[in-house]
């Protein structure tokens, strides 16, 4: 039960890279290590999930977080590399159909 | 003689013995002794004094320059003895919360009761464990006096009290709806406004909400970001997903829900699950949605009670009887 | 004898110590108990040196009800303690790598009272008995 958070800055957009679980004990780390980054006016952020082999209800509520914090900043939040299993999980909840999900365009929207 | 004299005494044999020629006995005899001093919180830095003390009364041959090390040895056992003492009361206290989160689970037992209603068209089961001592699960029986029975199945996002705490305050608001107000799509929204007022921004619930008609046969469903359901077709005897689509209660304030319908014939069965049954992982990963049919179908002659309990089981014994997440299985069957 | 020691620096905390043996070992304590009051006498210096910047710690002899006592009385004047009840629990000091913390000098000696107001400085009175 490991994750590992990457964040890149550039000039556009903040990239989260995440590697690993996103469970009950990984994501209050998640939720620190990116919520400050929501709290910037007009944050683009850029979630990398292509590593990510396991998620739970949980980890969906620090996205919920992440995307209404953004929301009330003018930010945006983008999701990309979500694997099968993960898609199924945010078309279930509806959170697709509100969230930027595995579009794929780079450099910020 | 006083205790602690007691234990010196009992050092002092000890030590005499093993000084004597090491036999194994002496070091059994440490053990034991330890043991009891510690079952009698003789903290560490006693036993290095009870060391040097029976050093010197054994009259053991040794370099008296050596004494004032002891001194080093003790002082440095201190904080050990403090951190022992610390453990023991934290012991004392953990035991105390466990007990007051048994109280808590009982009352969360009493308080999110529900009873299965009793209608002659329909044979209903339902089982709910939780993986901790609380459930952030929950399912809800109501039914009207047209004889139309209503189920709620939810989901709370995490585990434990926090779920626990806010699963009271969705019953809470369902007790509360207008009464004859069951259409599913309207109940999810009143609930949806009353999530996202009162919770946490990063805290959501799922739900599945039903009606049974029992008039027409006919089930009607909304879900907000729930688990879908299964349909058993009896006539096809095939499977097939509840599909109903809608956002997490709590996250938007003016969603709007889609109820779907589907006409239930004798024999047809409805099954509705926390995702703590189709997430259910072992050591080789999660299982697949048809292993979850295979168990189902296995059992699906049975009561629907004694089927939600056996699919329990097999699932239970696939886990290693270590429940990750809630589980919450809940099967209608029109019998006629 | 003078009595206290004032605290300004580590070495002063060495010096604290060395008063609190002194006088243990006059009133007749064990070696286990002579630790068990350095230590206690160790962190109250350590706290003062550590956040308050400067203070005083006093040994004397002390008696109540025939018990001949040890008495360590702790004195600063820096920002106090927020949450006395938080300062005094288990646990809260000693995951931060503070030492034993209020609750194991506590745990040292027979009584134990503080009184702290943020702004104005913590006072600790200490005391250990001869048994």
């Amino acid at each position: 039960m490991n994750i590992t958070i990457d964040v890149k800055e550039t000039e556009l957009q903040t990239k989260v890279r995440i590697a690993g679980e996103i469970d009950a004990y990984t994501a209050p780390k998640l939720r620190e290590t990116v919520f400050p980054y929501t709290e910037r006016e007009t944050s683009n952020i850029v979630v990398d999930l292509s590593e990510v082999s396991y998620m739970d209800s949980t980890g969906l509520g620090v996205f919920v977080g992440l995307f209404k914090s953004l929301n009330a900043n003018g930010g945006t939040l983008q999701l990309i590399g979500l694997s099968e299993r993960l898609r199924r999980l945010f078309d279930i909840t509806g959170l697709a159909d509100i969230m930027n999900i595995n579009s794929e365009v780079e450099g910020g929207v | 003689m006083e205790f602690r004299e007691v234990m010196q005494e009992k050092y002092k044999e000890i030590l005499e013995s093993y000084m004597k020629d090491q036999n194994e006995q002496a070091l059994y005899l440490s053990q034991k002794f330890s043991r009891k001093s510690i079952e009698h919180k003789i903290s560490p830095e006693e036993i290095i004094s009870l060391h040097k003390t029976a050093l010197l009364d054994l009259g053991i041959e040794f370099s008296e320059a050596m004494l004032p090390s002891f001194d080093i040895l003790l002082e440095v056992m201190m904080a050990y003895g403090l951190a022992y003492r610390e453990h023991q009361n934290l012991r004392t206290i953990q035991q105390e919360l466990k007990s007051e989160i048994e109280v808590a689970a009982n009352m969360q037992q009493t308080l999110l009761g529900t009873q299965v209603p009793d209608v002659d068209c329909l044979d209903i089961g339902a089982i709910s464990v939780p993986a901790r001592q609380m459930s952030g699960d929950y399912y809800h029986f109501v039914q009207d006096e047209q004889g139309a029975v209503s189920v709620a199945i939810a989901d709370v996002i995490g585990k434990g009290i926090p779920a626990a705490l806010c699963m009271s305050m969705i019953k809470y608001s369902m007790d509360s709806l207008p009464e004859g107000q069951y259409e599913p799509s309207q109940v999810l929204e009143s609930l949806n406004r009353v999530v996202e007022q009162n919770v946490d921004p990063t805290m959501f619930i799922t739900m599945f909400y039903g009606m049974y008609n029992t008039v027409n046969h006919t089930f009607y469903y909304s879900s907000a970001g729930h688990e879908p359901g299964f349909f058993y077709d009896h006539k096809t005897k095939d499977f097939k997903e509840l599909y109903a689509k809608g956002l997490l209660l709590g996250v938007s304030k003016k969603t709007k829900y889609r109820q779907f319908e589907k006409k239930v014939e004798v024999g047809d069965i409805i099954l509705l699950m926390s995702d703590g049954v189709t997430e259910c992982r072992t050591e080789e990963g999660f299982i697949e949605v048809d292993t979850l049919k295979g168990y189902i179908q296995k059992y699906i002659h049975l009561e629907a009670q004694e089927i939600a309990d056996k699919v329990y089981k097999e699932l239970e014994f696939l886990q290693g009887f270590q429940l990750r997440d809630d589980f919450t299985l809940i099967i209608l069957k029109r019998i006629k | 004898m003078d009595s206290c020691v004032k605290i300004t620096n580590e070495w002063d905390i060495v010096a604290a110590r060395q008063l609190g043996r002194n006088v243990a070992k006059d009133l007749g304590f064990g070696t286990v108990d002579q630790a068990r009051i350095t230590t206690a006498i160790s962190e109250l210096a350590r706290n003062i040196y550590l956040y308050a910047g400067q203070g005083q710690v006093c040994i004397e002899k002390t008696e109540a009800a025939g018990k001949v006592g040890l008495i360590i009385i702790s004195e600063d004047q820096g920002p106090g303690i927020q949450d006395l009840r938080k300062a005094m629990e288990d646990g809260f000091s000693t995951s931060g790598g503070l030492g034993a913390g209020l609750p194991g000098v506590k745990r040292l000696v027979d009584e134990f009272t503080i009184d702290s107001t943020p702004g104005e400085g913590t006072l600790i009175r200490a005391i250990k008995w001869l048994r």
